[in-house]
């Protein structure tokens, strides 16, 4: 497969799962992660030009897909206050760079996203965005999430919850 | 900003006849003992800046854990109530809050989160001081100032105390000490931070949500009723045992507005602490305190006015799991908290353990926990009613819980206790305490 071939379907990939996301599917979304899934957020930090801004100890997000699939099906109870009524939210995907890696079933891929979400009648409205580092595998033909650490952009989170998924 | 945009009435600076009307309606308004509380104080600009004068600097605040800072030179950048401080071990090897603000125009010296130096040098015009706060150096001294007496000019320092690695600062000036203010609660704090060595597990998660400081602080103090609702989705997903769980254990007002809550669990459920940190703790415990700890599955409180602890414990991937939390409710504005939250674990403890309690604070509570996911969307829609329902027309909110129930005798620790969760009386506590220092008249006396 070409390169132009390989990140086409990546794009596709990604807008395919921020549909879900945008539109309450998280249960397919789930489908979309392969069973070994490592999805990571680290808490961003403002530092000395030159140190470290990225946290290895403290994170947002911290999941493997059995905790991921907790919080979807936390969602779907009577009792996932926090998401019911949804948050509108719009996932922009951007400035994805795609790499082949040793592997032929797996490439890494690296993309921008800002998500807008608004809640409720308020018009102030959330922006987070950053970077997502991708492996993307490819198993019986689909491409599945296998690692994701996001690089948020912010050191002070401007959203008052994180039970959406980025 | 939305705290801009909101406001109900016209901001205009508190004359002298506008101050004493706010303390008139908060005299006649806030009523603790019979558990009534207007509206009004989670929202008003008015009664927000009034904290900001007569709480904040009449506290002990914490700004950080001693374990942050290890080494000489290390420092994190903090708030103090409303100051921007620099928590900061000096080469000498001691802890200074120093603010974070430069003596000549009023900059920043320090404008990072965190990391080592042995000085701090103002981007400004390039004031330099030591880590100790000493002013070290005035570019073109000579030229400038034709010499001036550096020794003046070193950053202003806060007054620090500790309590078990927790490193709490003070206004200048306050005469209360962190031993008088913490008071009974020492008792309690013990059993979060003196169990054993405790240690941060890295830099706090931050995060803003648009509630009134308050509400997280009282409910950490005093709320374990709102499990039952606001957590309900936790027995389902074979976390809890079942809801019903939150009541059993003990309410406890341990003075000067402090509030815990002790939850043993359903009666005769096993305990939460592997045997291995047991023996720390009776080590490093009162025979009584660890009599209690052995017991807890749950702990909340809240040191006033706005730092709160918890431990919690749930079934976790088939295994018992706990962590322990601490956070501060960072004011920003009257419907406005940074969230600063960190985890602590007992230092000498495997890695490994270490990283599982990590990630069980993390998907339960923090920024993306299942439950605080919960307890932000109900802080966030209070404040925004309290704003919305007009300002002084008495609507008030109903304390009432656990009124005229008498307090226990038989609890080995000190302070108020009551059986039973199910109660409100820390939350009265909280606000009486709050009252207290709204309405005090007393002269600050500053640097």
């Amino acid at each position: 497969m070409s390169l132009l071939e390989l990140e086409r379907e990546v794009a596709e990939f990604f807008y395919r799962e921020a549909e879900l996301l945008d539109s309450n599917g998280l249960e397919q979304w789930l489908e979309l992660l392969t069973e070994d899934v490592k999805y990571e957020m680290p808490v961003r930090l403002t530092r000395e030009r030159g140190q470290p801004d990225i946290s290895s100890q403290m994170g947002h997000f911290s999941e493997d897909h059995r905790s991921l699939e907790l919080r979807v099906k936390r969602l779907g109870t009577d009792f996932g206050w926090a998401e019911n009524p949804l948050s509108r939210t719009r996932r922009f995907i951007s400035n994805i760079r795609v790499e082949n890696t040793s592997k032929l079933d797996e490439v890494k891929a690296r993309s921008y996203f800002l998500l807008y979400r608004s809640r409720g009648s308020s018009t102030q409205v959330d922006l987070i965005s950053g970077e997502r580092q991708d492996l993307l595998r490819k198993l019986d033909g689909r491409w599945k999430l296998a690692s994701r650490l996001i690089i948020v952009d912010q050191a002070v989170l401007g959203t008052r919850n994180l039970a959406i998924f980025l | 900003m939305k705290a801009e945009a909101s406001r109900l009435n016209e901001k205009s600076l508190p004359v002298n006849g506008r101050r004493a009307q706010l303390m008139g309606l908060l005299r006649q308004d806030v009523r603790p003992n019979q558990g009534q509380i207007p509206a009004y104080i989670f929202s008003s600009p008015d009664v927000y800046e009034l904290e900001m004068e007569r709480i904040f600097p009449r506290c002990w605040l914490l700004v950080a854990h001693e374990s942050e800072i290890p080494e000489p030179g290390d420092y994190v950048t903090r708030s103090l109530g409303q100051y921007p401080v620099i928590v900061v071990r000096g080469e000498d090897g001691k802890i200074r809050i120093l603010l974070n603000v430069c003596r000549h125009r009023g900059m920043r010296v320090c404008r990072t989160d965190s990391g080592n130096g042995a000085d701090f040098l103002c981007s400004y015009h390039g004031f330099n001081y030591k880590n100790t706060g000493e002013l070290i150096g005035v570019p073109f001294e000579k030229d400038s100032y034709g010499g001036l007496d550096k020794s003046k000019y070193g950053l202003l320092e806060m007054k620090v105390d500790s309590y078990h690695g927790l490193i709490f600062g003070a206004a200048p000036g306050r005469e209360e000490s962190l031993n008088q203010f913490l008071g009974g609660m020492k008792w309690y704090l013990d059993l979060y931070v003196k169990r054993a060595k405790m240690t941060v597990t890295g830099p706090p998660q931050r995060w803003v949500v648009q509630s009134n400081w308050k509400l997280p602080a009282e409910n950490f103090a005093s709320d374990a009723y709102h499990v039952t609702n606001t957590h309900a989705c936790m027995p389902s997903l074979g976390l809890f045992p079942n809801i019903s769980y939150a009541k059993f254990g003990y309410h406890i007002h341990a003075g000067n507005g402090h509030g815990i809550g002790i939850g043993t669990g359903v009666p005769d459920s096993p305990s939460i602490w592997p045997e291995a940190l047991l023996q720390q703790f009776e080590k490093n415990l009162s025979s009584e305190q660890f009599s209690i700890l052995k017991t807890v599955k749950n702990a909340h409180a809240t040191v006033f006015p706005n730092l709160s602890f918890l431990i919690s414990s749930m079934i976790y991937e088939g295994q018992p799991i706990y962590h322990t939390t601490m956070r501060l409710w960072q004011p920003v504005g009257c419907d406005t908290i940074e969230v600063v939250s960190w985890v602590l674990v007992e230092k000498e403890t495997p890695e490994e353990w270490k990283k599982k309690a990590q990630r069980a604070y993390i998907h339960t509570f923090g920024s993306s926990g299942m439950l605080e996911q919960d307890d932000t969307e109900n802080w966030i829609n209070v404040t925004e009613n309290s704003r919305k329902v007009i300002q002084f027309a008495g609507v008030n909110f109903n304390y009432q819980m656990g009124l005229g129930r008498k307090p226990i005798d038989s609890f080995p620790g000190p302070g108020e206790v009551y059986e039973c969760k199910f109660h409100e009386a820390n939350a009265r506590a909280f606000y009486q305490r709050w009252l207290d220092l709204l309405l005090r008249d007393e002269v600050d006396v500053s640097t």
